[in-house]
């Protein structure tokens, strides 16, 4: 068996010479420190990608993009499809542990100061892809074209359509008009399997390469404290099979997510039936939408919810630019108030999404 | 003198001080009179006449003064003959007054009737947008106005029928108003009960106004109307369920009662389906008279056209006409027509079948019966398990909606059998039957499949689960004897 591999592999070497590859990934070391558990973040939130990528093609197989066949085409594939319940629950369960894996992800970047030089470029693609994840979320949520889907997205580009003077434009081309409809489904379906995907995966190249070339960052107190050489473990195998480790793990929470839990379909949207009660979006939306609850109609002379829009946009372009102006950080000096601006980013968000769920 | 002279003949010929008086004042009349006019003629009948009110509480004027130019003076208020909504304007001058009605003359008269008028079909249907269709003069006339209950007046029980005939008999003034009105109203009423009996004089039974009111006629469309199909059975019972009123006619005064116990009144009563029967659906309205043996299946099968249509053809309807029964009446009863259910149908106690069908008598009949009840009975079997199956698969979260749809043609079948229960058929029946039993085995599957597809995933899960658990362990035994090789190596 070994000889066969060995010949398998000479084989490839002749051509497209492995030896440097090997080489390069011979001497690629993860650094291991207290805070090494969170490096693993990063895989998870590719590998779970990897499987929306994966059940998203396999779902384009059935799925039918227009307002009198997308819920329909969802229930032939639920019922009538061998596996395609378990296809689409994974799909569904798989998108939001993406996110959460990318959100804990970004903040252990964050926390760790990882983002600072010359790590400003990985920072930034995988901030815009993150927004981009929360686009795929949005987008498809509305595909299965259910009544919960219809209303929240409803009220998802209305939000979208306060934003000064760009957000009515913005609400348009997002609906393909003035109201929720069928043309929206074909926006949405577009942006979802066909524009955002295109658009991640140069981002998502370039981030990965850039992990690869400079490395995995070392933490600043873990740096300052090395009086001796930082212990470190190879890439390949160590931080590879324990990546995969953590893959298997994820992936048989998610089928026991998918078995116990199957992602329902609900009741096929009614532009002319009332709202159902107790429309809520997303979770990883809902701490903005609560805000948005909690912000009276008029504060001072601008209507409340421009406010809570213009103040999120600002927030989340600092968040994104924080390489920038956390000047002390890429100095190699502590930056307590960087710690406490994204501790309290995380109360902030767990408190807000808890509210939203009870009220 | 001569004033005196005239009020002295005026209290012997008229019997009233005030009738006396105002003739005696009332010097158009006297001119009029001499001209011979009808009018004047008419007046002297006039109710208002007799009550002392003279030309001038309608024309204006002063008709104390014998001399035209003061009498007819527009400055002393003379309007002439008033035209179009001022009439009824007048009329309420007085009549909506309870200083002047009350008060002068002790009247119990209804003081909104110019209200109720203007609110009605009469007062808001105009084609010109100037004038209202009906005036007050109209109906009540306008120089010979005698009280209704007066066998002379135009709307007393026997002759308003030719009063609002005038009008609605006549094709070429509706048209204008009403085009899709019919016009023979008149022409149905006098063949029915009420239009009989109105001819040979009862000033009793139901005429125009007992059904469609007097000022406050509205159409039969709006829903204040007394006919108006959901507001038709009280305005029927108002006499019908009057013991005192209906005394003498021979007729029970229950029909309300059970009617509106019945499956037809719940539906128009309770729910206010317009498409459930009101008296009038089965009875006629202008031409109401009680459904005959013969005529009973044709006015049930208006609405239960093909139940009416399988009896017709069925062994039962020669059964039925040879012993002179009543077709669906048999059966189903009328009034307190109750919600057919199947227990109405077979050889039990209780079954209508087996008043006329027993092991002895009619056999044929007693087995068929007895056979199609065990048919529907087993279809409804059927249904009930393929219910559990399709709900115990939506309790376990699986995607069962098209089975679910599918019970609906299950409960069509159902209710097919039960209009195919009129052919008394048993061939015909039993393929109803089977097509719903097919039905029902095709939902039942599914739904089991689903079942058994709940518990494949389950231990689908536990054996994938099972896989990944080993692959983990082994990427975790490899990871660490990997790493105890490089210790070692250090």
């Amino acid at each position: 068996m070994k000889a066969r591999l060995k010949k398998l592999y000479d084989w490839v070497d002749e051509r497209v010479q492995l030896e440097d590859l090997v080489e390069f990934m011979g001497k690629k070391y993860v650094p291991v420190h207290s805070h090494s558990v969170w490096y693993y973040f990063g895989g998870v939130s590719l590998f779970l990608f990897i499987i929306q990528v994966v059940t998203g093609i396999l779902l384009l197989m059935y799925y039918k993009g227009s307002e009198s066949l997308a819920f329909e085409s969802i229930q032939f594939l639920m019922s009538k499809v061998a596996f395609g319940w378990l296809i689409r629950s994974i799909h569904s369960w798989a998108a939001n542990l993406f996110i959460l894996a990318a959100m804990i992800h970004m903040f252990s970047v964050y926390f760790t100061k990882a983002y600072r030089k010359p790590r400003e470029i990985t920072w930034l693609t995988g901030m815009l892809m993150f927004f981009l994840a929360l686009g795929f979320g949005f987008s498809g949520y509305l595909l299965p074209w259910n009544e919960l889907a219809f209303f929240a997205t409803k009220v998802g580009t209305d939000i979208v359509g306060v934003v000064p003077l760009i957000g009515k434009p913005l609400m348009i081309l997002l609906r393909g008009g003035e109201e929720v409809t069928g043309a929206t489904l074909s926006r949405f379906f577009g942006l979802h399997v066909a524009i955002m995907p295109g658009i991640f995966t140069v981002f998502l190249t370039i981030h990965l390469l850039l992990v690869q070339r400079q490395g995995m960052s070392e933490p600043l107190g873990v740096e300052a404290n090395a009086g001796e050489e930082m212990r470190t473990m190879p890439f390949f195998p160590n931080f590879l099979l324990r990546d995969l480790l953590l893959w298997l793990i994820v992936l048989n929470l998610l089928a026991m997510l998918a078995v116990f839990f199957p992602w329902e379909l609900g009741r096929k949207a009614d532009p002319f039936a009332p709202a159902p009660a107790g429309i809520k979006p997303e979770w990883y939306f809902m701490f903005m939408f609560q805000t948005l609850k909690y912000i009276p109609a008029q504060v001072l002379f601008i209507d409340g919810e421009v406010l809570g829009i213009m103040l999120f946009g600002i927030a989340g372009l600092l968040w994104m630019l924080v390489p920038f102006w956390d000047r002390r950080s890429s100095r190699g000096e502590r930056n307590r108030v960087i710690n406490y601006i994204g501790i309290f980013a995380v109360i902030y968000i767990i408190v807000f999404t808890i509210l939203g769920w009870a009220s | 003198m001569k004033a005196m002279l005239l009020a002295f003949v005026g209290l012997i010929s008229h019997g009233s001080l005030a009738a006396a008086s105002a003739q005696v004042e009332n010097q158009c009349l006297t001119c009029h009179e001499t001209l011979g006019d009808k009018p004047s003629e008419l007046f002297k009948h006039d109710i208002h006449f007799k009550k002392g009110i003279s030309c001038a509480g309608c024309h204006g004027g002063d008709s104390t003064s014998d001399d035209m130019e003061v009498a007819m003076n527009p400055k002393a208020g003379f309007i002439g003959v008033p035209k179009g909504d001022d009439i009824s304007r007048m009329c309420a001058k007085c009549h909506s007054s309870a200083a002047i009605m009350v008060k002068q003359y002790n009247s119990i008269l209804p003081r909104n009737q110019i209200e109720t008028l203007w609110e009605s079909v009469h007062g808001k249907l105009s084609t010109t947008g100037k004038e209202r269709i009906a005036q007050c003069t109209t109906c009540h006339d306008a120089h010979g106005i005698v009280s209704t209950k007066d066998p002379a007046s135009p709307v007393y029980p026997l002759n308003v029928t030719k009063t609002c005939a005038k009008c609605h008999s006549d094709a070429a003034f509706m048209r204008a108003y009403n085009p899709a009105l019919p016009v023979d109203q008149l022409d149905k009423y006098r063949t029915s009960v009420h239009g009989i009996r109105n001819k040979e004089g009862d000033v009793k039974v139901a005429e125009c106004a007992s059904c469609h009111g007097s000022h406050d006629i509205r159409a039969a469309s709006d829903v204040k109307s007394k006919v108006y199909a959901t507001n038709l059975p009280v305005t029927c019972a108002s006499c019908h369920a009057n013991r005192a009123y209906m005394k003498g006619y021979r007729l029970p005064i229950d029909q309300f009662g059970k009617f509106s116990k019945s499956v037809h009144g719940k539906a128009l009563l309770e729910k206010h389906d317009l498409g459930a029967p009101s008296c009038n659906d089965c009875h006629g309205n202008h031409g109401a008279v009680p459904p005959g043996v013969e005529s009973i299946s044709k006015v049930c099968g208006i609405c239960h056209a093909l139940n009416a249509d399988l009896f017709s053809s069925s062994p039962h309807k020669k059964a039925f006409d040879r012993r002179k029964l009543p077709e669906c009446e048999t059966c189903h009863g009328y009034h307190e027509t109750v919600a057919a259910t199947d227990e109405l149908l077979g050889v039990s106690p209780d079954a209508v079948c087996s008043r006329c069908h027993s092991p002895s008598k009619n056999p044929k009949g007693y087995l068929v019966a007895r056979t199609m009840r065990q048919l529907i009975d087993s279809l409804e079997a059927a249904e009930s398990r393929a219910a559990v199956l399709v709900n115990e698969a939506e309790q376990k979260g699986m995607e069962i909606s098209e089975a679910r749809f599918k019970l609906r043609d299950v409960r069509q079948a159902r209710l097919e059998s039960r209009t195919m229960v009129h052919s008394f058929d048993e061939e015909k029946f039993r393929a109803v039957i089977e097509k719903g039993l097919g039905v029902t085995s095709a939902v039942s599957a599914e739904a089991s499949d689903a079942i058994h597809e709940y518990y494949f995933r389950r231990w689908g899960l536990g054996v994938a689960t099972l896989i990944i658990t080993v692959l983990a362990v082994s990427v975790f035994l490899l990871i660490r004897r990997i790493e105890r090789r490089q210790q070692q190596k250090k």
